[in-house]
């Protein structure tokens, strides 16, 4: 008993050195940088980084735009996960795989196929072209660069829709959504009561923080919004990297400042939702036992 | 804990033992024999771009064998561009560490500048090297980088110069000044445009140059006075062009991979390169079509040189200087500037060779699809100083995107 335990002690600390240590280490070196503690262009500590970063409407509008991609992308991609997911109820083990082949493609190749797709001069264009739609290639809408950011969502979709179809699935497996629709039906329920009261609250209730940490990987992308976005809006990424690597080295500091803001924000964010969802277990349990 | 304490005086004896060895050469003051003798065995860790397949078996069929072959020299190249290589030095710096992961980066004026900057290249070097006599260190394309002069803390290793590039099919007769191109962009909406890195400053350099009256006005160390007043006239002239470049000027290509896509696409009819060879290379590569040309438009454009240079903290110097020697030597240089190998221009004075390879390099094979380095050369403007492109990369931004 007492080895099973020294063991499970271990594998915690295994667990905090490969994971909380290196993100901790990378978010205080990028908190001394910001602060001009460390770094060889910096001459001491120094709140001016920070300063012009949370005045500058850069870095809000920058937070903003990539909230914005990711709630439309989400959104958009449980419409089809849940769709899909719903269509094939039954394992299937072909399907599946099928699900999985999207999930192998780096992001840069899934970007590259977008542009491939709906640039001017893109395959979209030139099929529409062929067939009349448009008197010349170039008056094909640009859903490419644009600003509200059209092949961004695309893209971003096609990656996360296999995902999470695979998530619903299994859940509807593991929440025994068939048997209680079952019951359901016998107390009388129409097929859009069981939908909308009980299949898809359960399937997006059992999947809601993994659609939040969905949320802010989708923020957070570099490659698709580098290839597709626009200069201006930028995502968060794309401005940090930016301010991280052009032409002059005292952006730096400012690049570190953006970095650490964007995960505080992130970390508050994920605790209140946290403590949200402790909150409603604990109302939820002092009321079963009421 | 006797078995710790024999295995911690083994690893400190250890230690020492090469902290010693390394001190017993002092490569400031060895001659080239002693170095070639130092060198002997080395690995050499170069860090290069390596997005042109072309420059890549250049390294690895031409270069490698030849330092392997000769030295016994193990040139391993890792992929890395400036900002990568300033990170990369930056960080070892930052971490004190005493023994870089790099012996010799492959550089241009913007990183030798923020290399400078954090006193992370070792020099000065170049004079040491046999074959740096044959380079004319007095060319101001050679000689100084970005306004500053190399003082031999990097050695020249190719000269290229920017180039428009259109498509011949599309575009009968290409824009050759400011006005005339305003005319065309007018005429044909959609079809021009520059990226927003590197490539697309160094046109935008140029037409500042051009605005500010032409060669040499803006030579010298920064001029903010200058600065403001030119720039003010270039964002006039590019807000008079933006309603009518690629996407209205709403967005520009991130960088020139892209933009040489939307050209081979047949979507832009203009794509443009800082290597003079780039469009005979591209159209060998059936990137481009055969319509392709490259032509330099009469407000000139950039010629600057890429070099090579050690970090300050590279733990092989020696093998490194020897390596770099290899890459200005006569036949390598002639090989590198065939443009069915690379067609990268020569840092060698051809005054300086033997007769019989001033001939060789005279008689040396041209590209076809780009004018003769000697016509454009005619047009050829001087970087100016790294601060320019730093405030023009930050007024792009505010006057032109946001």
């Amino acid at each position: 008993m007492k080895q099973t335990r020294q063991i499970a002690i271990l594998y915690k600390v295994i667990f905090v050195c490969l994971t909380v240590v290196p993100v901790m280490a990378g978010l205080i070196y990028a908190l001394l940088y910001s602060f001009g503690i460390i770094g060889i262009m910096n001459n001491g500590f120094t709140g001016k980084y920070w300063i012009a970063v949370l005045l500058s409407d850069m870095f809000w509008v920058s937070l903003g735009y990539s909230l914005y991609i990711a709630l439309v992308s989400i959104t958009i991609s449980l419409v089809f996960a849940l769709s899909i997911s719903l269509f094939i109820k039954k394992r299937n083990i072909t399907i599946s795989y099928l699900f999985y082949i999207p999930l192998c493609f780096p992001a840069v190749v899934m970007a590259f196929y977008s542009f491939q797709l709906w640039s001017k001069s893109g395959w979209i264009s030139r099929i529409i072209y062929q067939i009349g739609g448009i008197k010349e290639i170039s008056s094909f809408p640009d859903l490419t660069n644009d600003t509200l950011g059209f092949s961004i969502v695309f893209t971003s979709v096609l990656m996360i829709v296999p995902f999470f179809t695979i998530l619903f699935s299994n859940l509807y497996h593991s929440e025994k959504l068939h048997e209680l629709k079952k019951v359901a039906q016998n107390l009388g329920a129409s097929s859009f009561q069981i939908l909308i009261k009980i299949t898809i609250p359960v399937l997006l209730k059992r999947s809601w923080f993994t659609i939040c940490l969905f949320i802010i990987f989708v923020m957070s992308s570099y490659e698709i919004p580098l290839l597709l976005g626009k200069q201006n809006p930028q995502m968060i990424s794309v401005l940090t990297m930016q301010k991280l690597q052009r032409f002059n080295l005292n952006d730096i500091p400012q690049a570190y400042t953006i970095a650490s803001l964007y995960v505080m924000i992130t970390i508050f964010v994920l605790t209140l939702l946290s403590i949200g969802g402790i909150k409603k277990r604990f109302i939820t349990k002092r009321r079963a036992y009421a | 804990m006797k078995k710790l304490f024999c295995s911690l005086f083994i690893v400190l004896f250890f230690a020492c033992g090469k902290e010693k060895k390394e001190n017993a050469f002092d490569i400031a003051e060895a001659s080239w024999k002693e170095i070639t003798a130092e060198a002997k065995g080395k690995t050499v860790n170069l860090m290069m771009w390596t997005g042109d397949p072309k420059i890549n078996a250049y390294i690895n069929t031409y270069l490698k064998p030849r330092v392997k072959e000769k030295y016994n020299i193990d040139l391993m190249v890792s992929s890395g561009q400036g900002n990568t290589i300033v990170q990369t030095l930056m960080t070892e710096i930052q971490a004190s560490k005493t023994e870089s992961d790099l012996d010799l980066v492959w550089i241009n004026g913007e990183t030798f500048y923020q290399l400078q900057q954090i006193n992370g290249l070792y020099g000065p070097w170049t004079s040491k090297l046999p074959n740096a006599t044959y380079i004319d260190f007095d060319n101001t394309f050679i000689g100084i980088d970005f306004q500053q002069p190399v003082e031999g803390y990097e050695l020249p290793w190719g000269n290229v110069q920017m180039t428009l590039i259109y498509d011949s099919d599309k575009v009968k007769k290409p824009p050759m000044t400011r006005s005339e191109l305003l005319d065309f962009v007018r005429e044909n909406p959609g079809t021009f445009t520059w990226d927003n890195h590197f490539t697309g400053l160094t046109f935008l350099k140029a037409l500042l140059i051009d605005i500010a009256g032409g060669k040499e006005s803006l030579n010298g160390d920064f001029n903010e006075e200058k600065y403001k007043k030119y720039s003010a006239e270039l964002w006039a002239y590019l807000k008079a062009l933006k309603p009518y470049l690629w996407k209205k000027g709403e967005v520009f290509p991130e960088a020139v991979a892209p933009m040489h896509q939307l050209f081979a696409s047949g979507e832009l009819w203009f794509t443009m390169s800082n290597n003079d060879a780039e469009v005979d290379n591209k159209i060998a590569e059936g990137i481009f079509s055969a319509s392709a040309r490259a032509y330099v438009p009469d407000y000139g454009t950039i010629q600057n040189s890429h070099y090579m240079g050690i970090p300050q903290i590279a733990p092989n110097k020696a093998a490194a200087m020897v390596v770099a020697n290899e890459m200005i030597s006569i036949e390598a240089q002639f090989h590198k500037q065939d443009p069915t190998v690379w067609g990268d221009g020569t840092v060698l004075d051809l005054k300086k060779l033997p007769n019989t390879w001033q001939k060789k390099f005279e008689e040396q094979p041209t590209r076809k699809y780009a004018p003769k380095r000697s016509e454009i050369s005619k047009k050829a403007l001087q970087e100016i100083d790294p601060e320019y492109m730093i405030r023009l990369a930050e007024d792009f931004r505010k006057n032109m995107i946001e």
